[in-house]
Formats: structure tokens, sequence, C-alpha cells
């Protein structure tokens, strides 16, 4: 098939992408304060009283299916097989090949593109009310026409019309009906306790320039049913999807979230400290980012957006899966000045600056990943990778195939370059739609780039060595701290902020090489300063002059595509104290966690096809972590 | 995507296309073998009463009033005209190199059949037939209870003989001996009660559950090798899986049921329809010796 059209179509996915601004958090924390009050009891048995989360969940906030417009010109995978793939079940991918997930995940959100909702389907079916707009029978005729060429074209045209005002098809009724198809679905797949079927779409707004988000809801087809999704069609700016929502809140009593994501595809727009039309923002806009946004996809296929190398110099951890040469479709080249508005890590710092002039920070957001794949499958693991779109899924050329065709070839993004990522992990206590909802809104979560660790991360006032050997460091955590996505205030006098982090390697992949706690804070001069310490990390290891821990090695047989755990620990466990905290200083924490180095998906690629790819190509990575974030906000 | 049968039929029975086709159908059988259109004989359309009491109505739908004498007229005159092209076409058999009509007969043809297969609503004894006869869907898993002492491969410098040794402390324990505190720290529970085997997969690896399955209960035993290294484990109860009553199942039975009906209906339907063709490919070997492909399964 044409090579380009892969491209194009990734293109059109990437068209949803999301500004993320988080506000001052509604201070979730009842779920924390029960389990202090129940732990400060001793109880004869050890695990009476402990209703905090003790096991994460799994899953992926951002999966694309034949529903979606752009997916739909090439993926055959619906939304019913894409929940049964989450689920673990085996299904056929639309290439014809065999595939599952090595382990099932717990929940999924099926968040197909709110602009023409179901539509590709129907038109591909020949739907008559679809059919008798002028464009749905123009396209039609193009798609079907069985010439490459004009199936581009048109594949082209239509991830074009995504950043458009008008719908190039509007049909209403039909875009209900496919919403309602939707919700009834997810309501059959949901099962509390083994799998949540989350319903969402997303949310699409200029296209190429990416200020997509992804709407959640936390009840069930009842509720969902009470909108049609909200799309650029309806408003391009994304305040006013906030606007939307928050009246949709209010009148229905349902509760909803968003999730922006790609950042780093943005162009300097996603964290912007102006309104979308250029003014100054105000506390009212602030406040409303905040509520509707406590969470942020930062790692996903189409790159990784935690840190980029220039923001963070002597991070030498920052260039990880970078896509930063221009924004979503390669219609607009990337200026330096852009970055410091699209990565979460400025973000979070730009938020406490933000915070100070306006009362409330817009950027206090959580962390997760997904995969934001249109393939119909959530797949995130370097073994079983199935790619941006089915434009790009397993064959040998596929390293080599256009994922994004840009105008300037220059611009263009190779197959190879798509990350094998992420999943979002959350500490919820059951696993139902509004256990993880709620978990999500107390962000306490995390992002991975596709493996499972197990990561925990407290802040308190009281932590000490001793806690770090406990064997089970949440009943500690959970007594002296706050989780994840917390607040810390009031500091006692002379004290500083003492974090217990923990984490444990997933059963399936790599050792872990170290675990790192990336703070920022505001100087007293008003400027926002990072510095990434190493906190605990495996083997006999010693910071060299320059203050750097040695690599960890590595064991990859890039030919075989294998590694062995000789290298790094299964689990690294220690508590941290700040060494240079002012108590006048707003400040956050999060915790970053790495992975010894595995083979990436290229390697598996290239052994499993016999392929030889060009030597520029990565062969291995070191899967990673990233925590939400614990603040400190200084008493005024 | 996933409409209700109902909506399905009812959506079909309402398109102006479907209309169309029956009443050509209808047509051909009753004049078709008379007037055989474009061989020179004139063939001939009748507009019934009916039909035009249809145009009438379809007319006030969209305009909300019906038509006037002269709209209605025109109304008739479009029809014929559009029978006299409909006839013609066929005659010259433009619908068959036609991508778009084929396709969408082909819909047609699945909507039909994807009907058929789903009018009905399965009785309790054909749900409970489905789910004994598909017990491993719907099978609640074998949960374990157990405890588990980890040891880090990388403390121990001959492993076998330390988990050996700890083994034989733990199957003659001290007074004091709490497992909780022995072998190497781990942030997993040292005890898990009634844990599903697949959790047990996602959390520990595939071999270890595997492991599990073949652990008597009571005595410690080991070491099993999981994705963290390897541990001394006891099984305290194993509960099997067993197959759920009809009612603790019922909506997901019903689901898979519905599910496996529309597969096989569909494709009973297709090969019922196969039967009356001889099907010759004439393609390049690789296309003509997949046959099984080509031919026998549903798309």
């Amino acid at each position: 098939m044409n090579t380009r059209l892969p491209t194009i179509l990734a293109i059109a996915a990437c068209a949803l992408a999301s500004v993320a601004l988080a506000a001052e958090p509604a201070n979730n924390e009842a779920l924390t304060k029960a389990a202090v009050a129940n732990l400060t009891k001793p109880q004869f048995s050890p695990y009476a009283g402990r209703n905090f989360p003790t096991r994460v969940l799994w899953g992926d906030t951002h999966l694309h299916t034949a529903i979606s417009v752009d997916a739909g010109t090439m993926c055959r995978v619906g939304q019913e097989d894409a929940f049964r793939f989450a689920r673990g079940e085996e299904i056929t991918t639309t290439h014809g090949l065999r595939a599952r997930l090595s382990r099932p995940l717990d929940f999924l959100v099926i968040s197909d593109h709110a602009e023409m909702y179901g539509l590709m389907p129907q038109l591909l079916s020949g739907d008559p009310e679809i059919l008798a707009t002028e464009k749905g029978r123009k396209w039609y005729n193009e798609l079907t026409s069985g010439d490459n060429d004009r199936v581009f074209a048109t594949a082209m045209e239509i991830v074009a019309s995504l950043s458009k005002k008008d719908p190039p098809i509007k049909s209403d009724q039909a875009v209900r009906n496919a919403w309602r198809a939707y919700t009834a679905l997810a309501d059959k797949y949901n099962e509390p306790g083994r799998f949540s079927a989350i319903i969402g779409f997303e949310y699409t707004t200029m296209g190429g320039n990416n200020l997509h988000r992804n709407v959640l809801f936390r009840g069930d087809a009842t509720a969902a049913n009470r909108l049609v999704p909200f799309s650029q069609f309806d408003s391009q700016n994304p305040e006013d999807l906030w606007r939307f929502l928050a009246k949709f809140q209010q009148d229905t009593g349902a509760e909803v979230l968003a999730i922006p994501h790609n950042g780093n595809l943005s162009n300097g727009r996603m964290f912007s400290v102006e309104t979308f039309d250029g003014k100054p923002l105000s506390r009212e806009l602030a406040e409303l980012r905040a509520s509707l946004e406590p969470i942020v996809e930062v790692t996903q296929i189409k790159g990784d957006s935690e840190a980029h190398p220039m923001l963070s110099p002597n991070d030498e951890f920052a260039d990880y899966e970078t896509w930063d040469r221009s924004n979503l479709n390669g219609t607009e080249v990337k200026k330096p000045g852009m970055l410091q508005y699209e990565y979460a890590r400025e973000a979070l710092k730009t938020g406490l600056k933000l915070e100070r002039k306006l009362g409330v920070n817009p950027f206090k957001f959580g962390m997760i990943g997904s995969t934001d794949s249109h393939t119909g499958m959530a797949t995130a693991e370097e073994e079983n990778f199935f790619g941006k779109h089915s434009g790009v899924e397993p064959e040998p050329h596929r390293w080599e195939h256009e994922v994004i065709a840009a105008p300037d070839p220059k611009l263009t993004v190779m197959g190879w370059q798509q990350a094998a990522s992420g999943y979002a992990a959350v500490w919820a206590a059951d696993n139902t739609r509004e256990a993880i909802f709620d978990a999500m809104k107390r962000k306490e979560t995390y992002a991975t780039t596709g493996s499972r660790m197990t990561v925990r991360f407290f802040g308190g006032w009281d932590f000490t060595a001793a806690d770090a050997q406990s064997r089970l460091p949440a009943g500690v955590g959970y007594a002296k701290g706050v989780p994840m996505g917390g607040d810390l205030r009031q500091a006692p006098a002379g004290k500083a902020p003492s974090f217990l982090v923990a984490a444990m390697k997933d059963a399936y992949s790599g050792n872990l090489d170290r675990i790192q706690i990336v703070k920022g804070w505001m100087d007293a001069d008003g400027n926002t300063r990072e510095q990434v310490y190493d906190v605990v990390w495996s083997g006999d290891r010693k910071p060299g002059a320059d203050g750097k821990l040695p690599p960890v090695g590595n064991t990859v047989n890039v030919a075989k595509a294998t590694w062995d755990n000789s290298i790094g620990a299964p689990e690294l466990i220690s508590v941290w104290t700040d060494p240079d905290f002012d108590a006048k200083q707003s400040a956050f924490y999060y915790a970053r966690v790495i992975e010894i180095p595995t083979p990436r998906w290229t390697a598996y690629e290239a052994q499993r096809f016999g392929v030889k790819m060009a030597a520029d190509v990565p062969m291995t990575t070191q899967e990673r972590a990233y925590t939400s974030p614990i603040w400190y906000t200084p008493s005024t | 995507m996933n409409r209700k049968p109902m909506d399905r039929v009812g959506r079909l029975l309402r398109e102006p296309l479907l209309h169309f086709l029956l009443i050509g159908m209808a047509l051909f059988a009753a004049y078709g073998m008379l007037q055989q259109p474009g061989d020179g004989e004139p063939g001939e359309i009748v507009v019934t009463q009916g039909q035009i009491e249809h145009l009438a109505a379809a007319f006030a739908r969209t305009w909300q009033r019906p038509p006037t004498p002269a709209e209605l007229a025109g109304l008739v005159r479009d029809r014929v005209r559009e029978e006299v092209y409909y006839r013609e076409a066929i005659a010259m058999g433009l619908d068959r190199d036609d991508t778009v009509i084929r396709r969408r007969l082909r819909q047609k043809m699945e909507f039909i059949s994807d009907d058929i297969a789903a009018q009905r609503e399965p009785t309790e004894a054909e749900l409970r037939a489905y789910l004994q006869a598909h017990p491993e869907t719907f099978r609640v898993e074998p949960r374990y209870s157990f405890t588990q002492v980890y040891l880090n491969p990388q403390r121990h410098r001959d492993l076998a003989d330390d988990a050996a040794r700890l083994l034989a402390r733990l199957n003659e324990p001290a007074a004091d001996t709490d497992p909780a505190a022995l072998g190497d720290a781990l942030m997993l529970e040292p005890q898990f009660e009634a844990m599903p085997a697949s959790d047990v997969a996602s959390l520990f690896g595939a071999p270890f559950a595997a492991a599990l399955a073949g652990l008597a209960p009571g005595q410690w035993q080991g070491p099993v090798a999981s994705g963290y290294g390897v541990h001394l484990v006891r099984v305290s109860e194993r509960t099997a899986g067993d197959l759920p009553a009809l009612a603790d199942v019922r909506a997901q039975v019903l689901r898979e049921w519905t599910n496996a009906r529309r597969m096989e209906a569909n494709e009973q339907f297709y090969q019922g329809l196969l039967k009356r063709y001889i099907v010759t490919v004439e393609g390049p070997e690789a296309t003509a010796e997949s046959d099984d492909l080509a031919l026998n399964k549903a798309p």
C-alpha cells in the first residue's frame, strides 16, 4: 500500500492535542485521612484497617478504533474488539495477525475522536445519511476508488479538515447514534472488580497544534448519553470545552475530567501563560483548568513530554523519545522558545509562578502515560508493539515507513521514531470506574513508558531512614504523610520535607537502575529552578566528581533482542530529605524511576524479521516511571 | 458497532433505498417476465395508489405539509423516470462494475444476515447450554491463598543453599518464627488471600502462577522462580475454579451467546449462498492455494 497513507492517518490521529492546565486541587485527601485515622490505632491483625490501595491498577486512557475518523480510514478493529483485547483476549489485527497482551489491563478508555464521531464506518458502509452530504459522497467515492493516490489524497484532506472550523460532514443524528452505541457497549464490558470500561472521547482541537484532550466520565451511559461529544467544530477554544464541561456537571450532576496530551507537539501552546486569544490568564480560567484537568498524559507513542534536554541541560535522562522538530503534522517548525510551554516539568514550574500571580496554580497536575494508539490495540510493551496506526503495524519495513508525512520531508516522522509507550498507573482501592476516576481527581497516579513497575511516593515532615526498612512502605507512608498528588503546607519550624519513595520492578521487565527525585521551586527572586537528585540506586556505584552517578551498565544483546537482570535491583527504597529546603519558597517534588537498559521495540523487530536498520535507529531503551508531584506551598 | 437488532431492522425498513429495491423487485416479479425492458417490446410501469400515498407521505415529512396536486404529479413523474433509468441501468449491467453499488448491496446482505442472526432472545435453557459448552470462557478462576518469602538472587552467593536452609526453618518453626520478617525485602504483601490465578500471573509472572497450581497446600515449598527472584511459598488454600451458576454470569453469557450466534448465523448464511456457486480462483499460485482463506472464511 502507499506508504504515505499511514503517515497521514497518524497525523490525523494526533490532531487531538491537549492543553493541560491544572488548577488548585480540591485537596482530595479523604481517603488518606481516613487511612491515617485507622493506622495510628494499632490493630491486632496487621491487615485490619488497611483501606488504602494495595495494588496499582494499569490502564490506557487514550485509545482509538475504527470509529475515529482518521483511524477509520485504515483500522478495521472496532470498539468491541478493542475492549476484548485490553481485557486480555486474543483478537485479529487489521493486518490479519493474531495478537494479545502479555497480561490484561485493569481499565481502558476508548477515546475516539469527537469530530465526526462514528462517521467513518458509516461513510465506508455507504450510509445514505452520510452519502447525502456533498463531502460524504466525494470521500466515499475516493476512498473506495481502489486508487492509492486518491485514497491518500483523501486521507490527507480528512486530516486537514480536523483543523477547520466547520465539519465537512455534519450529521447530528449519525453522531448521536454512534455515541450511544459506544456508551452501551462500554456498559456491557464494564465489570466492577475485574475490568473498568471508562467512557470517554477525544476533543481534537487545532489539529496540527495539538491542544487535544481526552474527556473521561465517572458514570455510565446514562450520564454520558446526556451529551454528544464536544468537538472542535463546536469550538476550537479549549476554554469553551471547560465551560461546556463545567455546565454539564452542574446541569446533570455527572462528573467528568479532561486529560491533555502531547504538549511536545503543541508548538508552544499547551502550557501557555496566556488565554487562547492571547490575553493574560485570568484567575477564573486558571481555576476552571485546575478543576477539570487534574492529570496530564506525559508519555505516549508520539514522544515523551516529561522533560526536554534544552530546558533541563543538567538532566542526562531528559532526552527520552524526544519529538521536537515541529508541531504534530509537521506544518510548523519548532522554535526553541516554544519548548518552555510544552513540557510537563517546565509547566509545573510555571504553575508556581502563576500561582503567585493569580492565587491559583492552573498547572497543578498529576501524571499518567497512555498509548494514543489508532490500531484499536492498547500496546505499549517493547516486545509486543503494534504501533501508532494501522499503516505501521508490524512488518519488516515499518521502521522506515512514514508515520507522519510532513509537507517538508525533513519534518516527516519515520516508523522507528515511534515510542512503545505508555500506560497509566492508578492507586485506586477498587477496580471500578468510580474509584479510578476519583484517584485521577486526587492525582494518585503515575506514568510509565509501558513497563509496569510499582511505585510508591509519600511526602511528610517526619519520615526517617528507618521507614525505608519497612517491607510495606504504604502503611507508614499513608500514616505519616501524603501520597503522590498530595499537598504539604505549614512547614514545622526548622524542618525540611522528607519523602519515602519505593519502587519494585515489573515482573516481566528489567531490573531498576535508580530512583530520582525531581524538585522544582521558585527562588527568592521569583525565578523557577529545578534539580534532579539521585536518591537510591542499585549496586555499589558512587557519584563521580560531577555529582553524577555512573551508568548502571548494559546487558542487552541487540542481535538477539535479549537482556538479563544481572545488573540493577528488583526493588529500591529510600527516605530522602530535601537538603536545600526554604520554607518561604513554593516547590514540587516528583519521583522518576529508571530501569536498566532493555531491548527497544526496534531491536525485537530487527531480530524477528531479520532486517538491518539504519545506524541511527536506537536499539535499547531505559523504561521509566514519573509520579505525580507532591507540592509544598508556603503559608501566606 | 452494536446496534440493537430491532433498531437495525427498523433502520433498514425505513431506508428509502430498500423500499425502492423492494418495489423494483416486485415490479420485476410481476412484469419482468412479460416485458423484458430494452428488448424493443415496451415494458410496463404501474405506479400504484399505495406508492403514490408513500410519495406523498415522504414529501409531507420533509415539508410539514401535503404536496399540492402539481407537486404530487411531479413526484410521480420523477418516480417513473427513476424506475425507467433503474431498469435500463440494471439491464445494461451498470451495477456490476460499480464499487459503490457492490459494497452497498453486500452491506445490505450483511444487515439482513445480522438481523436473521439476532432476531430473538435466547431461552434460559439455551443460555445454560452455552455456559456448559464453554466452561473456559466463564469459569471462575482458581484462587490461591498463600504466604511467600522472597529471596533476592543478588544478595545470596549460594541461592539454592540459602533457600534450602530457610525452607527447613520455615517447616520446623520456632515459637518466634515470623515468615513476614524472613528472607529479603520486597514491596509485595507477604500474604495473599484468595487471589485469582490471573492476578498472580500479572504480579509474579506466568511461570510462578503455573508453579503455584502444582503446590500441595499446607507445607512450605520452593524455591519458586518469579519475575523478581525466587520465593518460598506456603499455599494455605486453593479454591478450584468452578463453573458459576447462570444467574451469576447471565449478562456475560448473554453477551457471548449473542456474539457467537451472530457469527455462526452469518457464516451459515454465507455458506448457504456460497453453495450456489462454483468458485474458481485463477490468480497467482499464492492466492489459489489459500482457497481455505478465500472461500470458506468470513471476511
